[in-house]
């Protein structure tokens, strides 16, 4: 074997290694940075064109959500999902909405259903197909929606969910997410660094 | 009437057996899971739109049905709206479920970490406890017939037989 052969195959290996360890400890750790082949992965976005999480990346932050079209949970975020996400676009965090769903199984988390999706909702911020969905599984991912948000180093500085109230919006007591975006914009740690709520898997894709 | 026609009626009488279905916060759900008198408890998440769940749920009642007897119980709990609780009581209905069904209610993380911290809070999920209460195994996305029986084997009452399976588990 050459050994450009075997580095990349060692590559490849530690890549698998370190995309395992990350599920079975139920995602990134908190102050890791991104996978650098997931953050680098160019990922087909609602108006045509390829942008990664690097692109997208922004000065006071990076915000990644998993999401999709069809799931309940997600549906009953979405409006505030993409309020959280337009808003902090703003505020110099970079913000880029995934579906890692697969399509086959899931004809309603399809491409085109996203682009009508982003249109009715008005998001203002990229929603992007992980056509492998290895960007999830190389962050853990496991449900939609789940958020994970990077401060100004790239570093992991809150995963989990959006706030404590999916179905009610109006009785939300405290906005994980928002806060998180807060404490990232003033250069802090967010007070609540990880959250879990009840979501529905992620369709891999096999 | 005609033995068809009385077939028929019997199976309707069955279909529509109504079953109870609470909206619960977490206290009252744990009670159910670990009150006294089961050798083990599987508890299932699940929710009527939930494509996996519908998929895995006939396999999770059937064992249910063919182990109660060496004292298996069976707690299913919903992650539907409240409002749905007609539809999910319809779902468990077509089953033939008659163990703890509920619809839960209140915060999802303490819910969560109640059944398993090391669960992220997709569903489907199963947890498996045994008489005192304790988890002894957690499977988060889709279980199999198999997975059950590997997962209680050791915990139920070995005196009694388990109930002759009705059908072949379908993912032998």
């Amino acid at each position: 074997m050459k050994l450009a052969s075997l580095v990349s195959a060692v590559a490849i290996v530690a890549g698998a290694a370190g995309a395992w360890a990350a599920e079975s400890t139920g995602g990134l750790a908190l102050g890791t940075k991104a996978p650098d082949a997931a953050a680098k992965t160019k990922m087909k976005n609602v108006d045509g064109k390829m942008l990664s999480i690097a692109d997208v990346a922004g000065k006071s932050g990076t915000l990644v959500v998993f999401t999709c079209n069809h799931c309940p949970f997600a549906k009953d975020w979405e409006q505030r999902i993409v309020e959280l996400a337009n808003t902090y676009a703003g505020k110099g965090i970079g913000v880029v909405l995934v579906n890692a769903n697969d399509p086959t199984t899931h004809p309603e988390d399809g491409y085109e259903e996203m682009q009508t999706r982003a249109k009715s909702r008005g998001m203002k911020v990229p929603y992007v197909v992980d056509a492998t969905s290895g960007v999830a599984r190389a962050f853990g991912a496991s449900v939609t929606p789940e958020a994970f948000l990077f401060d100004k180093a790239g570093k992991l500085a809150y995963h989990g969910t959006i706030d404590d109230n999916r179905k009610e919006a109006d009785k939300v007591k405290v906005r994980y997410l928002k806060d998180a975006l807060d404490a990232v914009v003033a250069g802090k740690a967010p007070a609540v660094p990880e959250t879990k709520g009840l979501g529905c898997g992620i369709k891999f894709r096999s | 009437m005609t033995s068809a026609l009385l077939l028929a009626t019997v199976m309707a009488a069955e279909v529509a057996a109504p079953v109870q279905v609470e909206v619960a916060d977490l206290p009252a759900i744990m009670a159910a899971v670990k009150a006294p008198g089961a050798a083990a408890v599987l508890v299932n998440v699940w929710a009527t739109w939930c494509e996996p769940c519908r998929e895995e749920m006939p396999d999770l009642v059937r064992f249910y049905r063919e182990h109660r007897a060496q004292g298996l119980r069976m707690v299913l709990v919903s992650a539907d709206d409240e409002d749905q609780r007609a539809q999910v009581a319809r779902v468990l209905a077509g089953l033939r479920f008659d163990g703890a069904a509920f619809i839960k209610r209140g915060d999802d993380m303490a819910f969560i970490d109640a059944l398993d911290p090391s669960w992220k809070g997709s569903l489907p999920a199963t947890f498996l406890f045994d008489g005192r209460g304790a988890r002894t195994q957690s499977w988060h996305g889709l279980v199999t017939y198999d997975d059950l029986r590997a997962g209680v084997s050791g915990l139920l009452d070995k005196g009694k037989k388990p109930k002759k399976p009705q059908t072949k588990p379908r993912r032998e």
